[in-house]
């Protein structure tokens, strides 16, 4: 569903999507300078450069907290799927902050010399050695190159021409990147008096998204059949047990894609799980005007022949179905995308 | 020369060659790559300039891949 590109592909919802959370980060920033300006008095009081190096820094961990969880609730609840299209700007106003975090920092403990102050960064504090006195600014200086990178090539073009798996695996470096910021504020906090405020949070963070990923992991493990072989094919249980418009998903022997099998107007349909836009799980979609609409963005096919509906051209795997005894039966062989296989009827091979 | 001089050092050759190439590639290599983005505006073109700079060995790559599929 490409057009030509645009700088930024805006829409209304993704506007709002994106005011909504400008807002929330700005409220943050101001919540957080209003608190700190009254907790942090006397002899405990900071210079307004460090409150915002604080503002900013605690500001970018938690909407990288957010963006985290994004991916698996929406697994375990459709209700957060309004969060997950629009993913991608909330990432990179993620790296907006942390990249002023981060040049605040350079600014004010480094800047004052006649050291280029990267250099400095790096040669100020080598004591790798040392849990108690360890450079911890280095491994959020590292997490920001990784999300640099990340931020850069979040638009269309680049999942293009980077072709999907590349760019998706480039992206999982967001897990990397978390490990080195866990690492960064951990270690931070052993360094100065009074973090543990923030080393608390950090903890019940890390829990929050260690939990969502293991519940998601397990719930969808819960979704897959079995699916036992007769003759070649795929038994994917009773037809009646698929609700209308949803699909129940199957695994293929000895790996490969899932298949999702859709109940829509009285026939099954089979088609791989798999997105064609971004790998989205087309199983966790429903059937919407006639055609199965994938959870993350909304791409379209219709169930019969894997093919989006006209105007666009995009094309995903079919398989054959057929009925047996009120039992399912799918062929693992995928058929070329876009081809066109009848779906079962309920009545007819019974 | 120290450890750092030397990351640095490289840092800022990679870092050099890649802003030039990435002008040089949003300019006219986006379009050759790929033929939806021919007709993109300044704005998409600066959107990508970061990306190509980072990224230049990956798109070197593909530039010259697409140069020898259709000379013109
Ligand atoms: C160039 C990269 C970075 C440098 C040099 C850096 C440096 C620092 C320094 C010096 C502190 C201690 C501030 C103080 O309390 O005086 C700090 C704290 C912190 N940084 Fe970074 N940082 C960098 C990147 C990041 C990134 C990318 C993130 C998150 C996305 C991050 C999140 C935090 C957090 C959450 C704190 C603790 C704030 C608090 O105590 O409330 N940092 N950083
Ligand atoms: S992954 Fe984007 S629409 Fe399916």
């Amino acid at each position: 569903m490409s057009v030509g590109y645009r700088a930024v592909q805006w829409s209304r919802p993704k506007r709002l999507y994106d005011a909504c959370a400008a807002g929330a980060m700005l409220a943050y920033l101001a919540l957080f300078v209003g608190a700190g300006k009254l907790l942090w008095t006397g002899q405990r009081s900071i210079s307004d450069e460090v409150l915002l190096i604080r503002a900013t820094g605690s500001g970018a961990l938690a909407m990288l907290h957010v963006l985290l969880v994004i991916g698996p609730l929406a697994r375990l609840t459709p209700r957060a799927l309004p969060l997950l299209f629009n993913r991608r700007h909330l990432g990179v106003m993620t790296f907006a902050l942390a990249a002023l975090h981060g040049t605040l920092v350079v600014g004010y403990y480094h800047g004052f010399g006649a050291v280029n102050p990267i250099r400095s960064l790096l040669v100020n504090n080598t004591r790798f050695d040392s849990l108690r006195a360890f450079p911890f600014e280095l491994l959020g200086f590292a997490a920001l190159l990784v999300m640099f990178v990340m931020a850069a090539t979040s638009h269309d073009f680049w999942l293009k021409n980077l072709g999907a798996a590349a760019w998706k695996r480039l992206h999982m470096l967001v897990y990397p990147a978390y490990a080195l910021l866990v690492g960064h504020v951990a270690l931070g906090a052993v360094q100065s008096p009074r973090a543990w405020p923030a080393a608390a949070a950090l903890a019940a963070g890390a829990a929050c998204v260690t939990g969502f990923h293991l519940a998601a992991g397990w719930r969808s493990r819960g979704q897959d059949r079995a699916a036992p072989v007769a003759d070649g094919w795929l038994d994917a249980g009773p037809a009646a047990e698929i609700p209308l418009d949803r699909a129940r998903l199957v695994c293929a022997p000895g790996g490969g894609e899932r298949i999702a099998v859709f109940r829509h107007a009285g026939g099954i349909s089979a088609v791989t799980n798999v997105c064609a836009h971004q790998g989205g799980p087309l199983g966790e979609g429903r059937v919407i005007d006639g055609c199965i609409t994938c959870p993350w963005h909304g791409w379209q096919y219709r169930p019969e022949d894997g093919c989006a509906p006209p105007p666009f051209k995009e094309k995903i795997p079919t398989h054959q179905v057929r009925i047996v005894a009120g039992r399912v039966r799918i062929d693992p062989r995928p058929l070329p995308p876009g081809t066109a296989t009848p779906p079962a009827r309920e009545t007819s091979g019974a | 020369m120290t450890v750092a001089d030397a990351v640095i050092l490289f840092a800022a050759l990679y870092a050099s060659i890649g802003v030039g190439f990435a002008m040089l590639f949003v300019a006219r290599g986006v379009g050759r790559v790929d033929p939806v983005a021919r007709s993109a505006g300044v704005g998409f073109r600066l959107v990508i300039l970061p990306g190509a700079a980072v990224l230049w060995p990956v798109l070197l790559r593909l530039w010259w891949r697409s140069s020898r599929r259709a000379p013109a």
